[in-house]
């Protein structure tokens, strides 16, 4: 069982990370779930994922900080997803000048995204 | 024992006045009882109403999970998919079930698109909430009217237009703004047309979400919007002038240096400030011909334009107005100064008695 | 002077205490009405409201949240780290350190990395100046933070040096040690989006007791109601005030006051009538009055907004020493702002403003202390005459404590049919004890802190704002 690959997923919409963790199981990958930004982080330490993926906007600590505190203060290049609701261009800059390595505005495809997924993680 | 004769009597003797306040006492204490036992109730009553609600949810949430991943690709729909629409079908009857249920759908479709989105508007109409929400258009109650709309508009329902456009005029803006918000949602710039013949204003509320709907969706005909731009309701007009600026109309400029001189100011400074966004040259005339007459708000959106398209013509106007009352267009007068003859700002720095000027003198230097 | 023109006097004073009595119970009655009727309408209208489309809008209208601080070191780091995630896409913190003694400046700069900047600022209203200058972060994840050091001015002072330094179009003006929930800013920015027929020029918002709720890096987790009595007694006095008081007067568009924990402006007009007023300890409703009635004066209808949601929770006074403290300046800060403003009073100009809402907080809000006093003292002397019906006196003082009382449940229950904040079992037990001991318990000690603002007022000139001890929210 160890060799799936973990994935970190930080999203306050509990429906939302149910469908995720129920088609990103299906696809063979283990799954953590944080509904904030700071349990993100406790997870992210913990657990080592090989993958992050993050909401921008969550209570207390943003997707934002997420990014920065992975990239600057782990210094790890685990790859990170963000998605958000404020799709603008700003965000999207942000983002990747933080560190992320892809962006998906919502409302989004859970097919894409398992596909996104998969050319990061091969 | 408490003698009641003796209460009675002394009760009879009073003044009418304090017959009256222990009369009220009497009500009150009465009032305040059944409030108490009210109170009791209502409390564990929203209480259970809160645990049941969680519950609910959370079982709601996992069918609909199941459902959307219980599909296979060749029939229409599965067995297990067909046993959660029976389910729900059931329990929508009960209107609190079916508000959670509805939550519930609500709640993952704002996340999500693609093929899941259309399976969860699928199940909307298959467990026949679409006829509750139908019920709802035909509500006295406004409130409801709105609901309806909202839910027709989130599950897509694109087939009870006539039934939704009816409601386009209704006396409560809600309403109104939810008949727009529906139109957009689903025809996106051709939901629009409502704009045409709109004669109630369009609240910056509403402005904002149809901007935001419309900006989802990726590849649409624009349609045009110089009608809206000449329209005689002024949030219309407002709203076009957003449209320009997003959808980089330019081939509505030429409405837009007239709008300059709109009876409404704010419509004047939003068209300058759309302008200023195109960078249109032309304008500059129009504005600097009667620019003293114009608003301050006018006069500073003016200015912020002429950083981007000012040149040597335009010196002396900037150099007049260096002397402006106003702190903010006088430091982009002075910037503007400094981009386009710095030798002249030099001059004048060295000569200059205000100590306002001193410090916007100060800060250029560095900045 | 004869025993019949005594007794006309008698008459006179008793039926003058007779009336007020029976206006003060009118009016409450009245008001509880009108703010039924309007939390019914509000409940309805945003039963269905998306806040979601304006949460990604850059079109939305630019907010500054202006939050002076003063010694607040135990607290600053969540505070800020709190404000910053309010879910909201084109706004901006501004931290006005107010010359604070402690270390608060140090904290933040090591906390947010923070770098000085050179910054130009517009003056509009005079303030104290700048002290060790202006900070913004180099972590693009802070991008929004602004901190400015100053000499100490008070509260006033440091908001309009928020004032003049923001960019925004629309200022909030909170206290830093408020935790504001992260859909604060499109709950209260929305009254100014919405209403089409006149300008909104302020919305204001209600207050929380945050007291025993858990709270844990500026995140409100859980809503507990607190043990001490007195802390109870102000969250029941907070809900008369703010869901039956101001929702009525929110409807009739007569709000004077907007909670100076919390509130929204225009900030051009909010600078335009000269900002806040450093004179005053009452600056909250001061700039409000003013506000008022400059747009009275230029003949523009407008309309001051109110947002009942719970969307800013704070710290009361949790001993009887701060509790009178503090409202000896909330009393000090109305007789301010009434006699700053008295030629509005009774004055048709003024519309709704002069002939309504400031008699009425003359007359109820202002006077009710001293009439209430002399009332009492009125009585000891009638006692000491020996003059007193006994039997009277017990009907009209149960007659008043029981109308307090049903005040105080229909405000409970207003509470219990909107925002339910206090689910928890037993505390509906809790507030019905407190509530039949707080006219004797709280009351009397309001009165005093009351009595002592009036006589600090007229004779104690050199007192100010006095010291809040801050305690720091409970974490877990």
């Amino acid at each position: 069982m160890n060799n799936l690959k973990k994935i970190v997923l930080a999203e306050d919409n509990s429906t939302l990370s149910l469908l995720l963790k129920f088609r990103l199981e299906k696809e063979g990958y283990q799954l953590f779930i944080a509904e904030d930004g700071k349990k993100a982080i406790e997870l992210i330490e913990e657990n080592n994922p090989d993958l992050i993926l993050s909401d921008i906007m969550m209570p207390f600590i943003s997707g934002l900080e997420v990014i920065s505190h992975v990239r600057n203060k782990l210094k790890v290049t685990t790859p990170i997803i963000v998605f958000s609701a404020a799709g603008q261009e700003e965000m999207v800059l942000k983002a990747f000048n933080l560190g992320a390595n892809d962006f998906m505005g919502k409302p989004f495809s859970p097919n894409e995204l398992v596909i996104r997924i998969k050319r990061l993680i091969p | 024992m408490i003698d009641f004769q003796f209460l009675l009597d002394y009760y009879n003797n009073l003044p009418s006045l304090i017959k009256l306040v222990w009369g009220l006492v009497g009500l009150l204490i009465i009032v305040i009882i059944d409030f108490l036992l009210y109170l009791k109730y209502l409390r564990s009553h929203l209480r259970d109403e809160e645990i049941l609600s969680k519950k609910l949810f959370a079982d709601y949430e996992t069918n609909l999970i199941n459902f959307l991943y219980a599909g296979n690709n060749e029939i229409k729909v599965s067995n297990e998919q067909q046993k959660i629409i029976d389910k729900m079908v059931f329990c929508v009857e009960d209107k609190f079930k079916r508000g959670i249920f509805i939550s519930v759908l609500s709640k993952l479709k704002n996340e999500i698109s693609g093929e899941m989105a259309i399976d969860i508007n699928n199940l909307f109409l298959k467990t026949g909430l679409i006829n509750y929400s139908l019920k709802k258009l035909n509500s006295r109650k406004w409130d409801e009217i709105a609901s309806g709309i909202k839910e027709l508009t989130q599950f897509e329902i694109t087939n009870v237009y006539d039934d939704v456009s009816k409601l386009e005029n209704h006396e409560k803006q809600e309403v109104r703004n939810e008949v727009q918000l529906y139109y957009v949602n689903l025809f996106q710039f051709k939901g629009l047309e409502f704009l045409n013949n709109l004669k109630s204003p369009i609240s910056e509320w509403n402005q904002i979400q149809l901007l935001e709907i419309l900006q989802k969706f990726d590849d649409q005909e624009i349609t045009d919007i110089s009608p809206w731009l000449k329209s005689e309701n002024d949030s219309v007009v407002l709203f076009a002038l957003k449209l320009a600026k997003i959808y980089n109309q330019f081939q509505s400029i030429d409405i837009l240096l007239d709008l300059v001189s709109h009876k409404t100011k704010e419509i004047r400074v939003k068209s300058i400030e759309v302008l200023s966004y195109f960078q249109v040259k032309e304008a500059k005339s129009i504005i600097k011909s009667n620019f003293s007459e114009r608003s301050i708000e006018e006069q500073i959106s003016f200015f912020k334009m002429l950083l981007d398209v000012a040149d040597s013509d335009d010196e002396n106007f900037i150099l007049e107005n260096t002397n402006h009352h106003n702190f903010e267009l006088k430091l982009i007068a002075f910037t503007l100064l400094k981009k386009l003859n710095s030798k002249k700002l030099q001059s004048i720095i060295q000569a200059s008695q205000n100590i306002e000027n001193e410090k916007i003198f100060n800060y250029l230097e560095v900045n | 002077m004869d025993s019949s023109t005594v007794k006309l006097i008698l008459l006179i004073i008793h039926s003058l205490f007779f009336i007020y009595a029976c206006s003060v119970i009118l009016s409450y009655i009245l008001l509880a009405i009108i703010s039924a009727i309007e939390s019914n309408q509000y409940m309805k209208r945003n039963s269905f409201v998306n806040y979601n489309e304006i949460l990604s809008s850059t079109v939305a209208p630019s907010i500054s949240i202006v939050a002076p601080a003063y010694n607040e070191s135990l607290n600053i780091i969540e505070n800020v780290r709190s404000l910053l995630s309010s879910h909201y896409v084109n706004y901006d913190v501004i931290i006005v350190n107010d010359g604070s003694k402690d270390n608060s400046l140090e904290l933040l700069i090591k906390a947010y990395d923070l770098v000085k900047v050179d910054y130009l600022i517009n003056e509009q209203i005079k303030t104290k100046p700048l002290r060790a200058g202006v900070f913004k972060s180099t972590n693009p994840a802070f991008e929004k933070l602004i901190v400015v050091d100053k000499e100490n001015g008070g509260k006033a002072d440091a908001l309009n040096f928020g004032l003049n330094i923001s960019n925004s179009q629309y200022c909030a003006c909170i206290d830093v040690d408020c935790l504001l929930l992260e859909d604060s800013l499109q709950k209260m920015i929305k009254p100014f989006l919405e209403v089409t027929d006149v300008k909104v020029i302020a919305s204001g918002g209600v207050i929380r007791i945050a007291n025993a709720c858990t709270i844990k890096e500026g995140k409100l987790l859980d809503i507990n109601l607190p043990n001490k009595f007195i802390e109870i007694a102000q969250i029941l006095e907070y809900l008369r005030s703010f869901l039956l008081g101001r929702m009525a007067w929110s409807r009739l568009n007569g709000l004077l006051v907007i909670s100076g924990a919390f509130g929204i402006f225009e900030k051009k007009l909010a600078i335009e009538v000269g900002g806040y007023d450093t004179h005053t300890v009452g600056e909250d409703m001061e700039i409000i009055v003013r506000m008022r009635r400059h747009m009275e004066e230029k003949k523009v209808k407008y309309k001051v907004a109110y947002i009942p949601d719970p969307l800013c929770w704070t710290e009361a006074p949790d001993n009887y020493k701060i509790l009178i403290s503090q409202r000896n300046r909330w009393t000090r800060g109305t007789i301010e702002t009434l006699r700053k403003h008295r030629k509005i009073g009774f004055n048709p100009k003024y519309n709704l403003l002069g002939m309504l809402s400031f008699p009425y907080w003359f007359f109820y809000e202002r006077l009710a202390p001293i009439i209430e006093v002399v009332g009492i003292l009125y009585f000891l002397i009638l006692v000491a005459l020996n003059n007193v019906k006994w039997d009277y006196v017990l009907a009209f003082f149960l007659l008043a404590y029981l109308f307090s009382i049903v005040f105080t449940l229909i405000a409970i229950f207003s509470e219990e049919l909107t925002f339910h904040q206090y689910k928890k079992k037993g505390t509906g037990f809790k507030l019905v004890l407190v509530t039949l001991l707080e006219p004797f318990i709280l009351h009397p000690v309001i009165l005093y802190a009351a009595i002592k603002g009036n006589y600090d007022y007229y004779f104690n000139k050199k007192k100010k704002w006095g010291e809040m001890v801050r305690k720091g929210m409970s974490k877990t």
